[in-house]
């Protein structure tokens, strides 16, 4: 929710366009990004050399990418490595997070490593996950699992450690076992917590992806992002690099759906 | 008197209360213990691609006296000081520009959450080809990896200031800068430095990011240089030097969340 002080409300209001549907806050960001468009083309076509991407080059090198068959096995290998370790780490980041939410104990003593890998960035392990792992697309998938298990880790476990002590009292009442409270009262109040977990960890995960791609030499997206950028054909770099925001964007969006209809009580 | 035998229930929950602090000790060192332990007899049976506990601290202590860390670390930490203070200072005032300004936040809040999106690490190549692979690229990139949580904080902070405490200045008939002053500054600090904390950390994640990607430098090129040649000992020592730091910095951000927000629990509930 916005809330402006009147005095800077004001002035915005009087320079208002007339006609309704044109309002000067439709119409800013329409010039706002034109305008940095037209920059960047004219900006590249004067300054810099031809092989630099500009919009109207990216614009034009987009029938070409798509109808290739390389740019489609790059994206479902990619996007499918990425979608796997999300599955997988999120599985395994719930399994250990309720553990370490409902143990004190076993809280103790994970979180010495749980919490110094999620201090730790993710890129630091590249190299020797590649080196244990090999350059290969597994070492991907397992720096892909490790960036989502910690952050749902240690969602869930902060989650299922703060719930509400009335409904564990109910629980108890009802004669709930060990294993109903861990996953029929625990694991649903912390529902919220684990999707920005998950959300958190795809984010990091396709940043890593990409990176173990590219130290790695494994194929796939983030490869082809480097590899077409030194190829000097930039404009195809940048389609690449176009698709992979719109994957990122749809995947918050979707994260955003997500949380919202599992857990529709939970506003944030 | 025949006392009710207790449940061993009872009686673990019991000892477990009790001995709370000891439980806990106990937990952290086995748990350390079992680490090293482990480590030790996996490298010294694995050798080349693992090499021992013991082993790789002694790579690290030997790295520190006199290879190449320090000095790799003193490059990393030019780019991590100017990254942070960049994300700091832009950080907060475009996310004020942004929460104030209602025709900046028309023109430019969708394309910063496109922004925000977008993998950094893809925009690497194209960064290069127009900045070239100096510093100012470098800090470029680390920049747009770390700078979203201090600005999108201090947006909301400042977009959450209630109508009420602006009215009332407005009656007392503050000026601009008493209205910052007395009333912005203090309401948006909490939101600005809990994005501050969260950028800490970021920064070096960006800072490594951009040595890796950008004519590896810094801590990530000591880091590269063990992995060209498959040494195992080198990798294990700069990547625990890393997380050693890594930990620490955190800890700094939430010391100083927890220095300057005092008054959090009041003002945000």
């Amino acid at each position: 929710m916005a809330t402006y002080s009147s005095r800077i409300e004001a002035p915005a209001a009087r320079w208002a366009l007339s006609t309704r549907w044109l309002t000067r806050e439709r119409a800013a960001p329409v010039f706002a990004g034109l305008g940095f468009l037209a920059v960047w083309e004219f900006y590249v076509r004067a300054f810099l050399p031809d092989f630099v991407a500009t919009p109207l080059g990216i614009i034009q090198a987009i029938p070409t990418t798509v109808a290739s068959a390389e740019f489609w096995s790059d994206v479902s290998i990619t996007l499918r490595a990425i979608v796997e370790g999300v599955v997988i780490g999120s599985a395994a980041g719930v399994l250990v997070g309720v553990a370490m939410g409902r143990v004190r104990e076993i809280n103790w003593f994970l979180s010495p490593y749980i919490r110094t890998l999620y201090a730790l960035p993710l890129v630091a392990l590249v190299p020797i996950v590649i080196l244990w792992v090999g350059y290969q697309p597994a070492a991907r998938l397992v720096i892909v699992v490790i960036s989502v298990f910690l952050p749902v880790a240690v969602t869930t476990a902060d989650g299922t450690r703060a719930i509400n002590k009335d409904y564990l009292d109910v629980g108890k009442m009802f004669g709930a076992r060990t294993r109903d409270v861990w996953f029929g009262i625990a694991l649903p109040a912390a529902l919220p917590f684990i999707v920005t977990g998950i959300e958190l960890g795809f984010a990091r995960g396709i940043t890593n992806a990409i990176a173990v791609e590219v130290l790695a030499s494994v194929t796939g997206m983030g490869m082809s992002v480097f590899t077409k950028s030194n190829e000097l054909n930039e404009n195809a770099s940048l389609v690449y690099v176009l698709c992979l925001a719109v994957f990122a964007v749809t995947v918050r969006s979707l994260m955003v759906r997500f949380r919202q209809w599992l857990a529709p009580w939970y506003h944030r | 008197m025949a006392a009710r035998k207790e449940s061993f229930e009872s009686r673990l929950a019991r000892f477990r209360t009790v001995n709370a602090w000891w439980i806990r000790f106990g937990c952290y060192v086995l748990s350390l213990l079992l680490l090293f332990g482990a480590w030790q007899a996996f490298g010294n049976s694995f050798g080349v691609l693992f090499v021992p506990f013991t082993t790789t601290m002694g790579r690290l202590w030997d790295m520190l006296q006199n290879g190449p860390l320090l000095p790799g670390l003193l490059v990393s930490a030019k780019l991590y000081g100017v990254t942070l203070a960049i994300n700091i200072i832009a950080g907060v005032a475009i996310g004020l520009a942004l929460a104030r300004i209602k025709l900046f936040s028309a023109a430019f809040e969708r394309y910063i959450y496109i922004i925000y999106a977008t993998p950094t690490i893809s925009l690497v190549p194209f960064v290069s080809v127009i900045f070239g692979f100096e510093f100012g690229s470098r800090v470029l990139v680390a920049v747009l990896i770390s700078i979203f949580p201090v600005l999108l904080g201090t947006m909301e902070g400042a977009r959450s200031i209630p109508r009420q405490h602006l009215d009332v200045a407005a009656i007392f008939g503050s000026t601009e800068a008493q209205l910052w002053r007395d009333v912005i500054v203090p309401y948006v600090t909490p939101f600005a430095m809990s994005g501050i904390k969260q950028s800490i950390a970021l920064s070096m994640v960006g800072t490594l990011v951009a040595e890796f990607f950008l004519n590896p430098d810094g801590v990530a090129a000591v880091l590269l240089q063990g992995t060209t040649v498959v040494d195992s000992g080198w990798v294990l020592a700069v990547t625990i030097f890393i997380a050693a730091i890594s930990v620490v910095l955190v800890g700094i951000g939430e010391l100083v969340e927890r220095y300057l927000v005092r008054w959090r629990h009041t003002a945000v509930g």
